[in-house]
């Protein structure tokens, strides 16, 4: 029989980049509808289930591990979402974009469409909410957008993702595709022949995720699978 | 499901006052007092004088409060143009403020209950208004506890200490929209004997107004000697005459704390008030949910197979981050927990996240 837990732990919120950005805005932007519980800094690992003292000592290396302050970069956190899946699951849903990393040439385009394996006892690769995908330095792309997801919120979404005058910012966009179109500024380059930011792709319903890197180059357009 | 809307009674809205010292340092009362030569003598100087807890040319130097002097007839002032009599930057000074706290032209100020001040008609008061940075909203009211002792020689040893009577009156008295209490004689927002904390026939020594985080003393009710609980300050209201007040009031504030004053004397405390609003929002985890995670280490290899065959049907996790999102999955704000939650399904985990705007 399991028991509520009803001691109430109260913690102070810090505000990441964007949600500075969009309050910024002044718009409907800044509306929190939701949340996720993420596990960044545990090392599973650690975790015993063959601890001589019995199953209360299994988690005895993580329950009083000490934990880092929050980082207001949106890109650095909640990486590791928890996620319900039905008892029993003997494999994460897991990511995959058909490539391990991606070097774009300038003006060249790309379409990127995730599956999720692992996901609902394999019956779908593709999930119902789709994906948001995050691009760390939206500067790098000309275009970076979504599609595939009618809902409405996805349609605000990605209708309303931040767009820059030249600052480093993040921009995430909802879709079951991705479509990306390196930046043609040169002077984005400066004395480099490369750029490289990431991209990092999350299930809506499932949680997992993946990061790759984005490399823009004057190269011609190779993908590494 | 990795996100998990928010109900409507997820959300608390809460307000609390925060109060804490004006000071720099937050010390709680501020016994030095240094004036800049630079500013005294530079374009300001016949507006203002700034006031440091410091030497000005310090590193640490910062400014505490300005001192100002408003006279309603340009006394105490170089008037602007020798073809225009009595208007001076007292003049400047004292239309500022009426119309930033009277809101009427032709109104005097006025201390206590009807007095307006001298004969003569000057109706004029010395500011007092602690530097911006010091403050974030407001003055707290009954923290006010000024000690002034005349600096001039006219008196002996004159000595008076000043708060508001926010602590004696059930309401303020409003100018406009903003409070106004009363200068008196006394401490912590109450005077010594029960009494008003002035004498009538001479007026409040001033009005404390915290909407506007500004103090205005009655030159009048300084000006008296001590029979009439004043201190002899000697206000300069001569017509046409750089009558240098604001050094006047300086010298009596930082004099104040000359060693041969009483202990109690040593004082210029003054509190600040701000209102909070904090956000509340619950979060809460069910026992059937969130018991798995994308960790790397929850995961063995690359086909995702869970790394203890333990977890297939107890799975453990231990949440550490709490991730506020809006609609389209932007990371507005997020929380860390001191230590992690463990989580599994016997267990449910109600946490209160607090965003303070």
């Amino acid at each position: 029989m399991g028991y509520l837990n009803n001691a109430v732990v109260t913690v102070d919120a810090i505000l990441t980049t964007k949600g500075r950005e969009l309050l910024a805005r002044n718009d409907s932007s800044f509306q929190i509808t939701q949340f996720a519980l993420a596990d960044d800094e545990i090392d599973y690992t650690l975790y015993n289930p063959n601890h001589p003292s019995g199953s209360a000592y299994y988690g005895e290396a993580i329950d009083n591990m000490p934990l880092l302050e929050a980082f207001p970069s949106e890109l650095q956190i909640m990486k590791f979402k928890l996620t319900t899946l039905p008892r029993g699951t003997a494999k994460m849903p897991v990511l995959d974009l058909g490539y391990a990393a991606i070097t774009l040439k300038q003006g060249a385009q790309l379409a990127i469409t995730p599956q999720t394996l692992n996901y609902l006892g394999n019956d779908q690769v593709f999930e119902t909410s789709g994906y948001s995908a995050t691009l760390g330095d939206v500067r790098l792309t000309n275009t970076f957008a979504g599609q595939g997801i009618q809902t409405e919120s996805a349609i605000s979404a990605n209708a309303n993702a931040t767009e820059t005058l030249g600052t480093n910012v993040s921009k995430t966009v909802i879709g079951t595709q991705f479509n990306i179109t390196a930046t043609t500024v040169n002077t984005l380059f400066g004395s480099n022949s490369q750029l490289r930011t990431t991209l990092t792709v999350t299930g809506l319903d499932s949680g997992a995720r993946i990061t790759i890197p984005v490399t823009i180059t004057q190269q011609s357009l190779t993908l590494t699978a | 499901m990795a996100f998990k809307r928010l109900d409507p009674e997820d959300f608390v809205v809460s307000s609390n006052s925060v109060t804490s010292t004006v000071w720099s340092n937050n010390t709680p009362s501020l016994n030095t007092y240094f004036t800049s030569s630079t500013q005294k003598e530079g374009t300001s100087g016949p507006y203002y004088l700034n006031v440091y807890q410091t030497a000005s040319d310090s590193d640490s130097a910062a400014v505490q409060f300005q001192i100002a002097y408003g006279n309603k007839n340009g006394g105490g002032g170089v008037n602007f143009d020798s073809a225009v009599p009595n208007v001076s930057a007292t003049t400047t000074i004292y239309g500022q403020y009426r119309t930033l706290v009277l809101e009427d032209e032709n109104a005097n100020f006025i201390w206590g209950t009807t007095q307006t001040g001298s004969a003569n008609g000057d109706n004029d008061f010395y500011v007092i208004s602690p530097e911006r940075a010091r403050y974030k909203q407001t003055l707290f009211p009954g923290s006010l506890n000024l000690s002034i002792k005349s600096a001039n020689g006219v008196a002996t040893n004159t000595f008076i200490e000043l708060t508001d009577n926010s602590n004696m009156v059930a309401l303020p008295t409003y100018y406009g929209t903003q409070r106004a209490y009363q200068i008196i004689s006394g401490s912590d927002g109450v005077s010594y004997d029960g009494s008003l904390g002035y004498d009538t026939l001479v007026g409040s020594y001033g009005l404390f107004l915290p909407d506007i985080s500004t103090i205005l003393l009655s030159a009048y009710a300084l000006d008296q000697n001590s029979a009439t609980m004043g201190i002899n300050l000697a206000t300069v209201q001569t017509a046409d005459t750089f009558g240098d007040n604001p050094t006047l009031l300086y010298d009596a504030i930082s004099s104040s704390i000359a060693p041969n004053l009483p202990t109690s004397g040593n004082v210029f405390e003054l509190n600040s008030q701000e209102t909070l609003t904090s956000d509340f929002v619950f979060i809460r985890a069910r026992n059937s949910e969130y018991n798995y995670t994308e960790n790397p280490s929850f995961i063995s290899g690359s086909t995702g197979e869970v790394i203890f065959p333990y977890f297939i049907n107890n799975p453990q996790t231990f949440p550490t981050t709490i991730g506020l999102y809006n609609d389209s999955n932007d990371l507005l704000a997020v929380a860390k927990l001191s230590r992690p939650i463990q989580k599994d399904f016997t267990k449910e985990a109600l946490v209160r996240v607090k965003l303070d705007f």
